[in-house]
């Protein structure tokens, strides 16, 4: 006989079935990998890539700025490149919210049949190489190329704008190809938004700015959280931008590591400065979540 | 219709013993691990149709990327194609197999110069592959004719356009060393901050560092680029347009050794290929196509007149001396390293 299972059992036993494979999956390919960085990340750097087994305390001391005792004088170069990743990746999420929350807004009030529409144009970039989308952009933006030619034949300019190989390229390169991350979490809090909130605010003598600043904002705030959250943390560490439109010289974290591991055979550096950008992320993360448990508790405040 | 014979021959061995198994499994097989578009196709079609082996090829962009992948464990490539530099360092890390295919018929006609190995100098484990200059590439309608760096770092102010340098640690601070007469494998820190100074001191002036040009050099979009001899290719399609120098400073060169991995499942055939390349055809092909230099002098002589007594691709003996070629530095390297993060920085 099979012993009967009680109600709680069952229901512990469904929660294991169900969470055993994301656990599985996540323990495999992201805490493992973790531990193997976190322990690089203090040994000492093998000559030709890979590490000696020896603990070795300078990699961290070294990117605030330290010397690591052989080659290198105080200096804060690593700190810089922080200062401007930090600097390019707000730029990018904020750039894109400005895009896309006017957008989201818009589609998010359209009927049935042209949100799907929408939705899928939205996703549409998705089905190309990310390297071919910006390779378009350097013959977009380049001297010769599309917005030049055009300027110049209306006659606005008489030289072509510099504009590949910029600062400027980077963060429109990579506003263009985190667009889709900020606007489906902004969709999807504008959706939710109960339309006749904003009609009661203007019954009640609201004007349109004082409406959208008082009711529709705060209510799509997690949404405007989350879609940063999502451009912040890839726009931090992205190389592939930097290199292909900015033509390497805007050095960003993510082109360090590169780097790091490829041409300076220093992985253990790598490693750290990984760990680094973990950190700022993480950090990021918990203000997000203290910011939205608080809201949270102030709209249940309100309620009752 | 190769399966079901080696199939037959499979199982028979099977019987007789395991051992031979994997030699007659392996007869098939060449997985060559190069350099994106460094080998002319038709080399590998010619070796597959004369050795009925199936070559696959897998291509990196660096060396340190193939190194990285081959010490992180990846198995299953026979030959490598690693500069000179990175000869040395995995023959240090053992990851090399002795081929001595300097006993195989047609060894006699690699110069003797292009052994340039130090941890091998009879060339036993690894076969001097091919070579290059790394110089000036640059559009004729933009700029006059260019002979120097010096004429390089000008054109920004002097005409108004654009020019690119390489992404690359060691080249583009060897053009800072070889400006201020140092030697591009200087570990002097004193020397190398010269290089730096001299890279930073035109860094508004450099558009880019990115190997991913040459389309803009044709389209005039950039004037001139450091770039790799292989440029040639467009200068001799346009040589009206298209021009490419060794700057009279000097400059530096690259050779790549054809190498055995310690791991390859089908050394003999990894072997075959080596002898194969022997044959003076062969090289004179890939050149054809490459527009590169190699070691075989018998392949030279094949070559047509615009390729055989081109500047560029086979210099006269006084440009040869001015060039360099990087030795490793061993954990001297960081030093690089730190100065191309400054450039990139500042």
């Amino acid at each position: 006989m099979i012993p009967r299972l009680t109600t709680l059992d069952r229901k512990r036993w469904r929660l294991v079935g169900l969470l055993s494979p994301i656990t599985l999956f996540l323990g495999v390919f992201f805490l493992a990998p973790l531990s193997i960085m976190l322990v690089y990340a203090f040994l000492e750097p093998g000559l030709y890539g890979g590490v000696e087994w020896n603990y070795y305390h300078h990699n961290f001391g070294r990117i605030l700025g330290w010397a690591d005792g052989e080659f290198e004088e105080f200096d804060l170069v690593y700190l810089q490149i922080f200062a401007r990743s930090f600097r390019l990746a707000l730029t990018t999420v904020l750039g894109a919210l400005l895009i896309c929350f006017p957008a989201a807004f818009w589609v998010s009030r359209l009927d049935d049949r042209w949100k799907t529409l929408c939705l899928f144009l939205i996703t549409l970039p998705f089905f190309a190489s990310l390297v071919v989308r910006l390779f378009a952009w350097v013959i977009i933006l380049k001297p010769s190329g599309f917005i030049n030619q055009t300027l110049i034949s209306m006659g606005l300019i008489e030289r072509p704008f510099d504009m590949l190989y910029t600062e400027g390229a980077v963060i429109l390169g990579m506003i263009y190809i985190f667009i889709p991350f900020m606007f489906l979490p902004l969709y999807a809090s504008l959706e939710k938004l109960d339309r006749s909130l904003i009609e009661a605010s203007s019954d009640l003598g609201a004007s349109r700015l004082k409406t959208f600043l008082r009711v529709t904002l705060p209510l799509s705030l997690p949404g405007i959280i989350g879609g940063s959250i999502i451009v912040f943390i890839p726009s931090l560490g992205n190389f592939i931008v930097p290199d292909l439109l900015g033509g390497a010289k805007v050095l960003m974290i993510g082109n360090l590591v590169e780097q790091q591991f490829l041409q300076a055979r220093n992985w253990p550096f790598g490693s750290a400065l990984a760990m680094m950008i973990m950190v700022a992320v993480l950090i990021f993360l918990l203000i997000y979540v203290s910011v939205v448990t608080r809201s949270e508790t102030m709209s249940e405040g309100r309620e009752f | 219709m190769r399966l079901i014979p080696t199939f037959v021959i499979t199982t028979s061995t099977f019987v007789l013993s395991c051992a031979m198994m994997t030699a007659v499994q392996a007869a098939g097989e060449l997985n060559v691990y190069n350099w994106g578009d460094y080998i002319n196709p038709e080399v590998l079609t010619r070796f597959e149709q004369e050795h009925d082996v199936k070559v696959t090829l897998d291509t990196y962009g660096t060396n340190e990327e193939m190194l990285a992948k081959i010490q992180a464990g990846a198995t299953g490539y026979d030959i490598v194609f690693p500069s000179v530099h990175m000869h040395d360092i995995m023959h240090k890390l053992d990851l090399l197999w002795e081929s001595n295919i300097n006993k195989s018929s047609g060894f006699e006609n690699i110069e003797p110069d292009f052994i340039r190995a130090n941890t091998d100098p009879e060339s036993s484990w690894c076969l001097p592959y091919a070579w290059g200059t790394v110089g000036i590439v640059y559009n004729k309608t933009k700029v006059p004719e260019i002979t120097s760096w010096e004429d390089f770092f000008a054109i920004p102010d002097k005409y108004g356009e654009k020019i690119t340098m390489l992404d690359d640690l060691r080249e583009t601070i060897g053009v800072g060393l070889i400006m201020n007469g140092h030697s591009v494998n200087s570990r002097d820190p004193e020397e190398l901050k010269a290089a730096q100074q001299f890279i930073l001191d035109r860094k508004d002036k450099i558009s880019a560092f990115t190997y991913d040009v040459i389309p803009l050099v044709q389209s005039g979009d950039v004037a001139a680029s450091h770039w790799y001899v292989g440029a040639m290719y467009t200068v001799l399609q346009n040589p009206d347009e298209m021009g490419y120098v060794i700057p009279k400073e000097g400059a530096t060169m690259y050779q790549e050794d054809i190498c055995v991995l310690k791991t390859a499942p089908n050394k003999e055939n990894a072997k075959l290929f080596m002898e194969f390349y022997l044959q003076p055809e062969m090289p004179a092909l890939n050149v054809e196509q490459q527009m590169n230099g190699t070691p075989n002098k018998a392949a030279r002589a094949l070559l047509p007149d615009n390729l055989r007594n081109n500047p560029g691709m086979n210099p006269p003996p006084d440009v040869m001396a001015k060039l360099q070629i990087f030795e490793d530095l061993g954990a001297d390297l960081k030093k690089y390293d730190r100065v191309w993060t400054k450039i990139r920085t500042q």
